[in-house]
């Protein structure tokens, strides 16, 4: 699901930035180092904007300057339960590794309803079963999350195609 | 009926008669006195009996036991007679004599009768003996072939009495005390517990194993001398606890002097130790009687010893006996294939037999066909119902598993906790192992097993059975078998509630991240789960994307993240060193051993002793790839030929590389590539190497485009050149050695007039070497500066100066940034890119630290072309302490001078004069080694020696506004006094103002390696690193 969050971020700024030009790359660092980021509970898809840069304060000893910056930022954190639309990246025996946008998103084969099997004398190998449905590396999937596995810097997520008006788009 | 009882009476009376005491021989043969005496005893016994029924129930409830015992007893009865027979070898021998063709039983008839005949009887038969026989016969002896026939009697009449009178006979006889208990049903257990006024027990110690027949030889006392008798025994019961308290038999009684006397002369009894008193409270517990453990067919059992041990056997059936049980193995079988090796063993092979047995065949069903290959002569098939069974070296071998007949004894009942991948060997035929097998039958054996630990607070549980069967909530606590649950969900949600553990099963949700706890192979194994039926969950492990199929009481909810268990120091994904030339990457970790990939891809099994050692992570290992692109930890590469296996880099190790890949399920995604073989995908975002200066730095980007540094960096020329009118000595070329004065000078080249060639020549500036017109002697730069015209003194950072010197031992010390610059520094080189500002922008080139009048140099910041960087790198600590200390000293401040000395300035004047160490190093060579050892780790800076470090110390470079009315404002100035810099160097200088006169313009210039101008956050290596790149 989609947030509009705000939050913090400290930015500690070289003094050789210290300058007119200081806002302008305050921002740029904060997109630069913000978005697409993974803080093992959402990603940050995108900076809106900053509601305070924050006076800086000169850091003793290094000479650096800290900003805090409050900003707005819409963020992406996957629950359980949700509905994704999701690309195949591999398929394996095992089962299907999916990317929901940032997230990827694993079925198992227990996951997977039966009807649909693995195939793997076919080239590439796919999930088929045999009539309209075919899963092979890039195919579109509606999968529902069942678990997130929350990590330091990435999320991890298992699905299931295995319920109703779920499976290859 | 009441004839019966009668008899009965009358036989206890004859077994009283018969069993005269010590007393009653003493007084003599004449047995009718006694006889009646105690005749008169039996009757107020009797009246005793219903008179005292606590006593009687007290003794009830022993009898009870006793009974029970004697059940056991019967069992044994072979063996008891036989000791029987020993100790009464008399009665045998009198047995002899009697007359085989007289029928007794007639006899006792008749003695029944009448008491007269039996007096006859006494007397035909006492004749029939012989006197000296009689004589010799022990007391009581002549009653022995009374008793057996009373023995008979009972039992022929027992036999014609039909049953239903037997049972009511019984029933009168023990029943009474009974019917009371039975009345009183209601009468609440706490009731019947002993209590003060009941008889006492006492523990007496006896031979350990011999507790029963001790307990037969009171019981065996206690009838011969019953209540009422002469010399009664005063125990009321007496009963063992077995293997529970062996060595100890108990005794009630109202006195302990009782227990004592009727102790005497008991086999195996030590009245030597002490009996002790069994408080009232613990009577109960004494008698506690635990129920032992039922085996039913179906259930699972491990075998104790033998070649089977401590394998799981299901129990086939059950003897009626409960000792002997028919299990079914899957058996351990090498079909005679390690038979060849005895045999070559020859005479030896007993003697190492049992070294041979250590190896055990693995667990494999039966099959036929490999027993024939070598064995066919002690196999032999049976067909039996059902399916087809084989005989085998004396085993039966049924649908490929072992049945056998084993003890309960060499079984272990209890805490089997039989885990699924053994009873999936059990399932008949299953393809997959657990399509046949009964898994609710199963989870029922495993439940009585369940742990109690294997509930934890805060565990999500469910009720499947019982009563409150459905409801869900979480565990609160645990006591033995009863769990406290919160109920989460229902009406009752709130509510804290008790249930069994055996009604209760952990709960879990699809997606739930779980660790395995126990019970099976997947120990510790993580996952998250896929799939929940009943009792079984299915999970998907994190680390070899398989799918894995538990008991939901073997599950936990983990918070853990990551890779699963360590094995010691070992963890998944960590490298370690086999031998000199192997080393491995983990891929498993089992309970013992691990599972390794090497580094030629080959998977093997290693104990973590043959482990050499494991190889730490290098942070900063790094490799080209393909085409030649830096490679490092975390980087995603793709394999170019082969599998074109994609990952990203675990470990570099040589050529090696350990890629990661999550989607790969084998190898718990991991592969080994050679460096040569993969391309760089993408490198890992921003290396750890600080910030990018470089690249961020605004100032220098805006240099970049002006196409070369030269023309940017320097700042306006104004002013006087501070070589014009100096007196120099030229260090190089053909002029070498010789003085003169400088009469013009530009950027490039001084116009000197020698004092030996009366013409001016064009000299290239930087050979030249200030000299005091009078001594002669090379001047510092402080003096110079402090006439304005002594720049080119001044200037000689120590690096800088070091080149002019062209000392071979100076080179050495040349920082990278020299090096790039020929043999000159940046501060002397000719060219103009490669000059620092001070110099190479001639007038304007010089540092701010220069502008000692500030009046002519422009403030870096004012200028804009000249950056606070710029400004900061030019005045390093070195050129500080370089340009300044000869100046302090040597114009006469003193008392600047005394302020600004720093400890080490101190040492360095005391040696030298007012010559810093550096311009020590610089005039007399012989400092110079002091040089060469300087260059630091952190680059080569030649500058940090400690001397020069010293130099900047806030009280040196505070110049103090009299000193240096107009540095103080530069950037240099304000530089220079952060102490924290300092200390900082050596270790991680970067943001250190120190740090910054790494890209100094200067330096910046003649390097303009991004790992000159930055790179110094890893200290010494990473610098080492970047600069042979340009």
């Amino acid at each position: 699901m989609f947030f509009l969050k705000e939050e913090t971020k400290i930015i500690s700024l070289h003094p050789s930035y210290f300058g007119p030009n200081m806002r302008d790359y305050l921002v740029a660092r904060l997109n630069e180092e913000e978005e697409g980021r993974c803080t093992g509970d959402h990603f940050v898809i995108c900076v809106m904007d900053m509601v305070d840069i924050g006076e800086g304060r000169v850091i003793p000893s290094s000479g650096n300057a800290e900003y805090t910056i409050k900003y707005r930022a819409i963020i992406w954190k996957p629950f359980r339960g949700e509905t994704v639309d999701a690309v195949v990246t591999s398929v394996k025996p095992t089962g299907i590794f999916t990317l929901a946008g940032p997230l990827s998103v694993f079925i198992a084969r227990k996951n997977i309803p039966g009807d649909i099997k693995w195939e793997p004398n076919t080239v590439p190998p796919q999930y088929t079963d045999h009539a309209d449905q075919v899963i092979e590396k890039g195919t579109s999937l509606r999968l529902k999350i069942l678990g997130v596995k929350p990590d330091v810097a990435a999320i991890n997520a298992i699905g299931t195609i295995k319920e109703d008006y779920l499976g290859p788009l | 009926m009441s004839n019966f009882l009668n008899q009965d009476f009358g036989s206890d009376d004859e077994d009283d008669e018969f069993n005269p005491g010590p007393v009653d021989e003493s007084e003599g043969e004449d047995s009718k006195p006694a006889k009646s005496s105690r005749r008169g005893a039996d009757s107020s016994d009797n009246v005793k009996n219903e008179g005292d029924p606590d006593e009687d129930d007290a003794k009830d409830v022993v009898d009870d036991e006793e009974q029970d015992e004697e059940d056991e007893e019967d069992e044994d009865e072979d063996a008891e007679d036989d000791d029987e027979a020993v100790e009464a070898r008399p009665r045998k021998r009198r047995r002899g004599p009697l007359n085989p063709f007289i029928d007794e039983e007639a006899g006792v008839d008749e003695e029944e009768d009448e008491a007269e005949d039996d007096e006859d009887e006494l007397a035909e038969f006492g004749t029939e003996m012989h006197p000296d026989d009689l004589d010799q016969l022990p007391a009581g002896a002549e009653t022995d072939d009374r008793r057996h026939r009373q023995l008979d009697r009972q039992r022929e009449l027992d036999a014609t009495m039909d049953a239903e009178k037997q049972a009511q006979l019984l029933k009168e006889r023990y029943g009474r005390n009974r019917a009371a208990a039975t009345d009183a049903l209601v009468i609440p257990k706490r009731l019947l517990l002993p209590s003060v006024e009941d008889p006492s027990i006492w523990g007496a110690r006896c031979k350990p194993g011999k507790e029963r027949e001790v307990v037969y030889s009171i019981q065996k006392r206690i009838e011969e001398r019953p209540a009422g008798s002469r010399n009664p025994i005063r125990i009321i019961s007496a009963f063992e606890r077995g293997h529970l308290m062996q060595g100890w038999f108990y005794c009630e009684a109202r006195r302990q002097a009782d227990v004592i006397e009727g102790l005497e002369g008991i086999n195996f009894y030590y009245p030597s130790q002490k009996m002790t008193l069994v408080p009232v409270k613990e009577m109960p517990d004494l008698l506690k009687v635990q129920k032992s453990e039922e085996l039913m067919p179906g259930g699972w059992v491990r075998i104790k010893r033998g070649r089977y041990q401590g394998d799981l056997a299901q129990i086939e059936e059950v003897e009626t006996n409960g000792l002997n049980v028919t299990v079914r193995l899957v058996p351990r079988l090498d079909y005679g294939m390690n038979d060849d090796a005895a045999a070559m063993m020859g005479p030896d092979a007993k003697r190492k037999r049992g070294a041979m047995n250590t190896i055990r065949p693995p667990q494999r069903l039966f099959n036929e066909s490999e027993a024939k290959k070598k064995h066919a002569k002690y196999l032999s098939a049976t067909s039996g119902l059902g399916g087809k069974s084989w005989s085998y070296l004396n085993d039966t071998y049924i649908d490929g598993f072992l049945i056998k007949d084993m003890r309960v004894q060499h079984l272990i009942t209890k805490n089997v906790n039989p885990r699924l991948e053994e009873v999936t060997m059990f399932a008949r035929g299953g393809e997959d192992g657990t399509a046949n097998l009964d898994l609710a039958s199963l989870a029922e054996t495993l439940k009585n097993s369940t742990a109690e630990d294997s509930y934890q607070p805060g565990d999500p549980v469910e009720v499947y059975r019982g009563e409150q069967q459905g409801l869900i909530g979480r565990t609160v606590s645990t006591r033995g078998d009863i769990v406290s649950l919160q109920v989460t969900e229902g009406d009752l949600a709130g509510q804290t509630i008790d249930a069994p553990v055996r009604t209760l099963r952990k709960r879990f949700r699809e997606g739930d991240h779980v660790k395995v706890i126990g019970g099976s192979r997947y120990q510790n194994e993580l996952g998250m789960v896929v799939q929940v039926k009943d009792d079984t969950v299915t999970l998907l492990s994190d680390m070899s994307m398989q799918e894995i199929t538990v008991f939901s009481k073997d599950l936990r909810l983990s918070a853990e993240m990551g890779a699963d268990g360590q094995l010691g120091i070992y963890d998944v994904h960590d490298l370690v060193q086999l031998d000199a030339a192997t080393v491995a990457c983990v891929i498993k970790v089992d309970r013992e051993s691990l599972r390794v990939v090497d580094q030629n891809g080959s998977l093997r099994n290693v104990l973590p002793t043959q482990i050499a050692n494991k190889i730490e992570p290098r942070r900063d290992a790094v490799a080209t790839d393909r085409n030649g692109a830096e490679i490092r930890n975390g980087d995603t590469v793709r394999e170019v030929y082969g599998e074109q296996r994609t990952g990203v880099i675990r470990h570099i190790h040589r050529s090696y590389l350990f890629l990661h890949n999550k989607a790969q399920a084998e190898n718990a995604g991991i592969s080994v590539v050679r460096t040569t073989n993969v391309v760089t995908v993408s490198a890992r975002g921003g290396r750890p190497t600080g910030p990018d200066l470089t690249k961020l730095n605004p100032a220098l980007n805006m240099q970049a485009p002006g196409g070369g540094r030269g023309a940017a960096m320097p700042p306006p020329s104004r002013g006087r050149d501070p070589l014009l009118g100096k007196t120099v000595a030229v260090r190089k070329g053909r002029y070498k050695g010789l003085v003169g004065i400088v009469r013009d000078a530009d950027d490039k080249n001084a116009q000197v007039e020698l004092y030996t060639v009366n013409k001016p020549v064009q000299i290239d500036r930087n050979i030249l070497t200030p000299k005091d017109p009078i001594t002669k002697q090379n001047l510092d730069s402080g003096r110079g500066r402090g006439r304005g015209g002594g720049g080119a003194g001044g200037s000689r950072v120590p690096y800088g100066s070091g080149a002019p010197s062209g000392a071979p031992g100076w080179s050495g010390g040349r920082t990278p940034m020299t090096a790039a610059d020929s043999s000159r520094t940046p501060a002397w080189g000719g060219a103009a890119a490669s000059r620092t500002p001070a110099w190479g922008g001639m007038s304007g080139s010089r540092t701010p630290a220069w502008k000692n009048d500030g009046s002519r140099t422009s403030n870096p910041y004012e200028a804009g072309n000249r950056t606070a960087y710029g400004g900061i790198g030019n005045r390093t600590p070195a050129w500080n302490s370089g340009s300044r200390t000869p100046y302090d000293s040597g114009s006469g401040y003193d008392a600047f001078a005394s302020g600004t000395r720093t400890p080490a300035w101190g040492g360095a004047s005391a040696n030298t004069g007012n010559r810093t160490p550096a311009w020590g190093g610089l005039s007399n060579g012989r400092d110079q080694r002091d040089f060469d050892d300087a260059p630091t780790p952190g680059g080569g800076y030649s500058a940090p020696t400690p001397g020069a470090y010293a130099a900047p110390t806030p009280g040196a470079s505070a110049p103090t506004p009299g000193a240096w009315p107009d540095s103080a404002p530069t950037p240099g100035a304000f530089n220079a006094p952060t102490p924290g810099g300092m200390p900082k160097r050596g270790g991680y200088d970067a943001p250190t103002p120190a740090a910054y006169d790494a890209p100094t313009p200067a330096m910046g210039g003649a390097a303009a390696t991004p790992g000159a101008g930055y790179g110094d956050d890893d200290g010494g290596p990473r610098y080492d690193e970047g600069t042979p790149s340009p």
